[in-house]
């Protein structure tokens, strides 16, 4: 990630997701192929790749290409996104030739997208640049693939090949119901038959799909694989960290064609991919190494709705060590938030516009309090006593709100974020990274705090960052070594925290929970009782001056968090990679 | 007061508004029984335009005033000024409506301070009292005296927020963006412009619509869509018009200018 190349691909597919959410309403996640440039694969055979809600784009313009790289972006997101929009279920190989598969899978690609510019009639417009195959050409079947593609893209295109002719007439046919997928097998069977008997020789090993915007096909068929989408996704999960060996070892069995999925395809599950099946409660692995340590117990009340009194001393908080992590690879992974520290540095630049106060009513300042000012002369004409106060200063704020960030570090944290290729934990970390490093002025009222349970006697609390301390190093260290296990027991957190901001001096206190569920102990049976307790905590900081709003990353535990921190104190995160300027915004507006 | 100053505030000719559901029946009932109206909704969906067409439809003059943080007591009640060596007392809009009979509007009441908004209290239940301590004056609001105000949900802060002391006090109509059909009519009858280009624009809208909560704080209004509409009226073209008044006024961020600038195409 942290090499030039790596960045600048990175930035290419910035935007495009959101354009595809912008048009579909559906999160998708665009990402660069993997740069294969060194290995011997031919530029003009790359295509964009689909699977599940993940888009897979070339990371630098095919040769030929009619139109500018981001034009050429922009025309295959749209391809793919009509893919997953309008796709039905996949495609079976069994029983099927390989121009057969390719035939079917041209007639998809012109299924979705009429039915995509349908809605958007400007989509036409971005793909038809890319159709340059012209009536003259060769009669060779890719050419004529190529041509037929054309055809049904563009209602002027005249194209005299009896084959093209007959297929376009047959997909346009009123009788033909070319918007159910189900249609296109035995018509897509019907021409590659034709084509076979037209001696037109279709060479899968060098078949490429054309226009060079389209994807390679292989999300629109089955794999051998049950379960396989997800293996595909898996599979390019896998490919972004293709070094250079995998791929001369997969070219040495057999060069893929870019277009024609192989029968009985296989693809490898990426380990990373199945971590995080732990349920929430799952006690995974050792307590801390540092559990020595830990320093003296404090103990914490708890609320309990059934009895509907608080149980004294019952719950154990241990105050613990941290680890100093890979601070490298924590660089490595922020490398590719380029775009969201600049949209962070604006934040920032926001939040000291906003400091600016007007302070009026003063004896001595900058500029004359008009209003005050005018009182004073009405109490001079009426005889009363005048007001002396008519002067008024803008100055930046002196007491900015200190805000505690609590991390809910819990196993379930280690769950990989579905379509990020990365894990919750790691999405918390880099986020408070950025917020704390994008807000060096903020630093001193900022804590980044987290906490974990293993039982009601065990509840781990960690200070990565406390107040007062500049963001350094060693700050940065200890979130690099951020780790995530055991259990979820808001209360005990939530008080502690707020006596730690309670012992601040300032006259806004925010605490800012990130979690990814509702809470949840090794100990406890009740889905009501850890989340009312939750709640008495809550409110007894709100009691202390204390406010409190919670940052979700898993919409299911919608209902308990409103419970816990009432409606309008928390925002349930859609889009896992915008965490960080989640962070920031809430920060920003909590501050306003 | 006289009756020239009721003219002032009184809107001589119907406002164009195409009603989205049944608020029109809702604020009359409210009105009625003089009960408070909170109109809550997205910017630019037509708030403000509701209240004035309620204003024509009921004939009472109409004051507005948009709420902000500076916005003081004094400002809604009044004050005294100088004039000549003289004082005279100035009834602020609140005074002014409360002693006309007419509706008084405050927009985006919550970016007003919660303690300046506690002078409404007694305006506001059953006594219609308002009271203005500078001139030691306390008198009811006339019969058709009513409040109205307006606050957008979405600018959602956990401090910034009516009290439930003040919300209390009101009934509320939820304004959204209108249903695609009766935007387009607006579009058409506001901008003038041809109905397929209406269509085109509210798809683009829809578009930047599903982006609020993914780095738009608000989605394309409708008051953005006229004033795109009105470009193209102008003579600047679609696309043009389109980055001028819907893309460029939404975000800075480079990634959702390109986001938005690539439905305004595919849209068009």
């Amino acid at each position: 990630m942290s090499s030039p190349a790596a960045s600048r691909t990175t930035g290419s597919t910035a935007g495009l997701g959101t354009f595809i959410r912008a048009l579909w309403g559906a999160d998708v996640s665009v990402e660069p192929l993997p740069n294969l440039a060194g290995a011997e694969v031919d530029a003009v055979d790359r295509r964009p790749r689909f699977a599940g809600s993940r888009i897979w784009v070339p990371s630098e313009p095919l040769p030929g290409s009619p139109r500018t790289y981001s034009e050429y972006l922009l025309a295959a997101v749209a391809h793919a996104a009509a893919h997953v929009y309008f796709g039905g279920l996949r495609f079976e190989v069994k029983g099927l030739k390989p121009p057969q598969i390719a035939i079917i899978s041209l007639l998809e690609d012109a299924r979705v997208e009429r039915l995509a510019a349908a809605r958007y009639p400007g989509l036409t417009r971005l793909w038809t640049p890319f159709h340059t195959a012209r009536s003259d050409g060769a009669k060779t079947s890719q050419a004529l693939l190529a041509r037929l593609a054309r055809a049904l893209h563009d209602g002027r295109y005249a194209d005299e090949d009896a084959w093209v002719a007959k297929a376009r007439a047959h997909f346009d046919d009123p009788r033909f119901d070319w918007r159910d997928s189900s249609c296109l097998r035995e018509l897509g069977g019907a021409l590659g038959n034709d084509l076979g008997q037209m001696r037109a020789q279709f060479e899968a090993k060098n078949y490429a799909v054309m226009p060079i915007y389209r994807d390679d096909n292989f999300g629109l068929w089955q794999s051998k694989s049950a379960e396989d989408a997800a293996a595909t996704e898996a599979d390019m999960a896998r490919g972004s960290d293709l070094d250079q060996a995998d791929v001369d070892s997969d070219r040495d069995k057999e060069r893929p064609a870019a277009g024609v999925p192989r029968p009985h395809m296989t693809c490898e599950r990426a380990p990373s991919l199945r971590s995080g099946a732990a349920s929430r409660c799952e006690v995974v692995g050792e307590p801390p190494k540092n559990h020595s340590d830990a320093l003296s117990p404090t103990r914490y009340p708890e609320w309990d709705y059934v009895i509907a009194r608080e149980r004294d001393e019952f719950c154990s908080l241990r105050e613990r060590g941290l680890e100093l992590g890979d601070t490298e690879r924590l660089d490595d992974a922020l490398a590719g938030y380029r775009p969201a520290r600049q949209r962070l540095g604006r934040f920032a630049r926001r939040l000291a516009d906003r400091r600016a106060v007007h302070i009026r009513r003063l004896l001595d300042g900058d500029r004359l309090d008009l209003a005050s000012a005018v009182e004073n002369l009405v109490a001079q004409s009426t005889g009363t006593f005048p007001e002396q106060r008519v002067y008024r200063r803008v100055r930046v704020q002196q007491e900015p709100p200190v805000l505690l960030l609590l991390i809910d570090l819990s196993e379930s944290l280690n769950r990989a974020a579905r379509a990020h290729g990365t894990t919750l934990l790691e999405l918390a970390r880099n986020a408070s990274v950025l917020l704390a490093g994008s807000l060096p002025s903020a630093a001193p009222d900022l804590a980044i705090h987290g906490f974990s349970s293993n039982g009601r006697h065990d509840v781990g609390y960690y200070r990565f960052k406390d107040f007062g301390e500049p963001y350094d190093a060693l700050v940065h260290s200890r979130l690099a070594g951020m780790k995530a296990s055991f259990s979820t027991r808001f209360g005990p957190a939530l008080r502690h925290a707020g006596r730690v901001l309670h012992q601040r001096s300032a006259r806004r206190k925010l605490l800012l929970l990130v979690t990814d569920g509702e809470p949840s102990d090794v100990d406890v049976y009740d889905p009501n009782y850890l989340v009312l307790d939750a709640k008495r905590a809550t409110n007894q900081n709100r009691a202390r001056g204390v406010q409190s709003f919670c940052i979700g990353l898993d919409s299911s535990a919608e209902t308990s968090v409103t419970r816990i921190f009432g409606t309008g104190n928390w925002v349930m995160l859609e889009h896992l990679r915008r965490l960080p300027e989640c962070l920031c915004e809430v920060y920003l507006r909590l501050s306003a | 007061m006289s009756h020239r100053d009721l003219d002032a505030y009184l809107i001589r000719d119907e406002p164009y508004y195409l009603p989205i559901g049944e608020e029109i029946e809702l604020f009359e009932a409210a009105y009625a029984a003089r009960l408070p109206v909170m109109l809550k909704g997205p910017t630019g969906c037509g708030k403000t335009r509701f209240v004035q067409y309620m204003a024509w439809r009921l004939s009472r003059p109409l004051v507005i005033v948009a709420c902000n943080e500076e916005l003081s007591a004094s400002d809604l009640l009044g004050r005294y000024l100088l004039e000549g060596g003289e004082t005279r007392w100035q009834d602020g809009p609140l005074a002014i409506a409360a002693r006309l009979g007419g509706l008084c509007y405050l927009d985006e009441v919550v970016e007003a301070r919660q303690d300046t908004l506690v002078v409404i209290h007694p305006l506001t239940d059953d006594r219609r009292l308002l009271s203005l301590p500078s001139r030691s004056e306390a008198f009811q609001a006339r019969a058709d005296f009513s409040l109205i105000v307006s606050h957008n949900p979405g600018y959602q802060s956990a401090l910034k927020e009516l009290k439930p002391s003040t919300k209390q006090r009101f009934g509320a109509i939820d304004f959204g963006y209108p249903e695609r059909a009766r935007e387009i009519e607006i579009l058409c009858h506001e901008t003038a412009v041809s109905r397929e280009l209406a269509e085109r624009l509210v798809s683009i809208a829809e578009a930047g619509r599903r982006l609020k909560g993914h780095g738009l704080d608000e989605g394309i209004s409708t008051r953005m869509l006229v004033h795109a509409g009105t470009l193209i009226r102008h003579g600047i073209g679609p696309e043009a018009a389109c980055q001028m008044a819907l893309v460029q006024p939404l975000t800075d961020d480079p990634e959702l200018v390109l986001a938005l600038s690539a439905s305004v195409r595919v849209c068009l």
